[in-house]
Formats: C-alpha cells, sequence, structure tokens
C-alpha cells in the first residue's frame, strides 16, 4: 500500500513536470495551440534579407506580430504575417525589411499608412521594400572615388 | 451539347482576355520609357547646355516629369494617416510643397548626372497598380536601381513611389513627417518644409 503511494506520488510529479515543459515550450516559443486570436495578411518583398519564421513585426517600435512562413514564388520572397485582430493594417501601408543595428536580427516595420481601405484577412500589403544591403551600399561609395 | 458550347465560348474568352493581357503588359513600362526619353532627349539638347539655360531647362524636364507623377497621391501617401484631418486647401498646399521638395531633391541628380544607359528590368502588373524596375548606368560605371511603382488612372500609369537602391521616397518622408507631427504640430512641419523651399 505504502509502496503504491510512492509510485502514485512519482506519477503524479512527472506528469506536473511534462505539463510544465509544455506549458515553457509554447510560451517560449510563442506558438499558437488553438488558433490564435489574430489573422494573416502577406507580402511579396524582393529581397526577404534573411527574415524568418517568427521574426517580428513592428509598428513605432512595438513588437505586434510574427511572421508565419516564407516561401518563394515567382523568385519573390511571399511573407505571410500573423497579427492580432485589434490592429488593422491600411491599404496604403508600407512593409519593410530592417536590421537591428548594423549586424542584428532582421525584422519587419510596418509604417501605418492613412487610406480609408483595411486590408482584409489574407489580403496582401501592396507597398513593400526590400532589405537594404548595406556593403553593397557602402562598396558603390567606395568604388566611386577611384 | 450545350455545355459544350459553352466551354468553347468560355475558353475562347478566356483566350481573349489572356491575348488581350499580352498586349496590354508593357504599357506601364513603355509609358515611363516614354517620360524618361523625353526627359533624356532634353538633357542632351545641345541648344538647351548654356549656362544661361538653365532655368528654361529645368522647366521643360518639370512639364515633363509632371505628366508621369501622381503629386497628389505621393503628397497623400507621404502624409498617411495625417491627410484624412486636413482641410482641402491644406491638402492643396502640402501637394505643392511635397513636390517644390522633390524638385529641389531630385532635380541636381538628374541634372548632374552623366548618364551613360538606362536598362528596364521588367515590369510587374498587379491589376491596376505595377511596378518597374530600371537600372541606370553611369559613365563612371555605377550603377544605380531604381524601382517605380504606378498605379494607373485613365490610361496613363502614374508614379506614386519610388524606391532607389531599395530605399523608399514615401517611406522616408512618411516617418520624417510622422516624427516632426508627433513631436510639434502640423504647422511646424510646414514651417520647416516653407524654410526649405526658401534656402536656395
Amino acid at each position: 500500500m505504502k509502496k503504491f503511494d510512492i509510485e502514485l506520488a512519482v506519477g503524479l510529479f512527472v506528469l506536473a513536470g511534462i505539463l510544465c515543459l509544455g506549458y515553457l515550450s509554447v510560451k517560449l516559443g510563442k506558438m499558437e495551440i488553438v488558433g490564435g486570436k489574430g489573422y494573416e495578411i502577406y507580402a511579396i518583398f524582393s529581397n526577404s534579407g534573411g527574415v524568418k519564421e517568427g521574426s517580428n513585426i513592428v509598428i513605432a517600435g512595438v513588437e505586434v506580430g510574427r511572421v508565419k512562413s516564407i516561401v518563394l514564388e515567382n523568385y519573390q520572397a511571399r511573407i505571410v504575417l500573423s497579427l492580432p485582430r485589434e490592429i488593422k493594417i491600411h491599404e496604403d501601408a508600407i512593409a519593410s525589411i530592417k536590421t537591428k543595428g548594423l549586424v542584428g536580427e532582421k525584422y519587419i516595420e510596418i509604417t501605418p499608412g492613412g487610406s480609408e481601405k483595411v486590408i482584409a484577412p489574407g489580403g496582401k500589403i501592396r507597398e513593400t521594400q526590400p532589405s537594404v544591403d548595406l556593403e553593397e551600399l557602402i562598396s558603390k561609395l567606395v568604388f566611386e572615388k577611384i | 451539347m450545350n455545355r459544350i458550347g459553352l466551354a468553347k465560348w468560355l475558353l475562347s474568352l478566356s483566350l481573349t482576355f489572356a491575348m488581350l493581357g499580352i498586349a496590354i503588359a508593357g504599357e506601364p513600362q513603355e509609358q515611363l520609357k516614354q517620360t524618361t526619353d523625353k526627359v533624356l532627349s532634353v538633357l542632351s539638347d545641345p541648344s538647351l547646355k548654356s549656362p544661361n539655360k538653365t532655368k528654361e531647362r529645368k522647366g521643360l524636364i518639370l512639364k515633363i516629369v509632371d505628366e508621369r507623377f501622381d503629386w497628389e497621391e505621393m503628397a497623400r501617401r507621404s502624409l498617411s494617416r495625417h491627410w484624412a484631418q486636413r482641410t482641402s486647401e491644406e491638402k492643396k498646399e502640402f501637394v505643392t510643397l511635397i513636390k517644390g521638395l522633390l524638385e529641389r531633391v531630385y532635380m541636381d541628380k538628374v541634372e548632374g548626372y552623366s548618364w551613360d544607359k538606362i536598362i528596364y528590368e521588367g515590369e510587374r502588373i498587379d491589376g491596376d497598380y505595377a511596378t518597374i524596375k530600371v537600372k541606370i548606368y553611369t559613365e563612371k560605371d555605377q550603377t544605380i536601381s531604381v524601382e517605380y511603382r504606378t498605379w494607373k488612372k485613365g490610361n496613363q500609369w502614374l508614379v506614386y513611389d519610388f524606391l532607389i537602391e531599395g530605399v523608399g521616397m514615401v517611406n522616408n518622408y512618411r516617418t520624417q513627417f510622422n516624427e516632426i507631427i508627433a513631436k510639434s504640430s502640423y504647422q511646424e512641419l510646414i514651417k520647416r518644409l516653407k524654410a526649405k523651399s526658401t534656402q536656395n
């Protein structure tokens, strides 16, 4: 009887541990288990500049969403953005790929527009700005001087 | 039988549209090319080369560019959220100010560059919007990539934004204007734009 109690306690403990681990991985990975509360829109970039799944989407410096997927379509990068429902993106908003600092991680910044039309879920941000290759720009400056 | 007839009809209809699509494709680029060619012909016109003709030459270039650029749309997009709050007089004033700003910033660049050749790298049409990619080769063997964003108004494709080396004009001004308005006011922005226009 006593042995059974210990086994039960250990079992419960392990179970609790697994649950904690599951909760942690979901929280840390910022995964969505049940559908999520947001919606998705997409944007086509001529150069994704190394943005990854899970990269941040930022408006006015505030993190609002994440990159859901990146696929190559017609030799351009099609990036799906996942945003919370309360954030409306206007039709003339511009999505641009930026770098934190000089060599930091890449993120997508949205500069809000002023159009009356709002992009519906599944819609497209037409205005995009590719990642600027600093190295290329610097080399252009350097070579002009020669 | 009837169904096959309908299918045939639909097929021929879609084929017609597909062919129309091919015929229309190239229109935005063609129109942009015409404008650029006109500007280049003014720049290379020997009778307009002398320094005392500068004003006349600038006026001619402005007139050509005017036909292809949608200044109001540029102004609206640059001001973004703040555009709707302005009265129609303020909007008009702002359009002229932003036109003046762009003229001052880019006119010298257009005039100063020794353009060697311009390569049209193709266009992407998406409904009433089109993107045209252009590579400019200067005589120093330097390349500048420019991307024009156009939209269709009537039968004209008008430029509402352009990216130089991937840096967008509207996005640049939108961020700057928004910052000035957030920090002080719209009146301050107008004051600064006017001060800029009297600088030279």
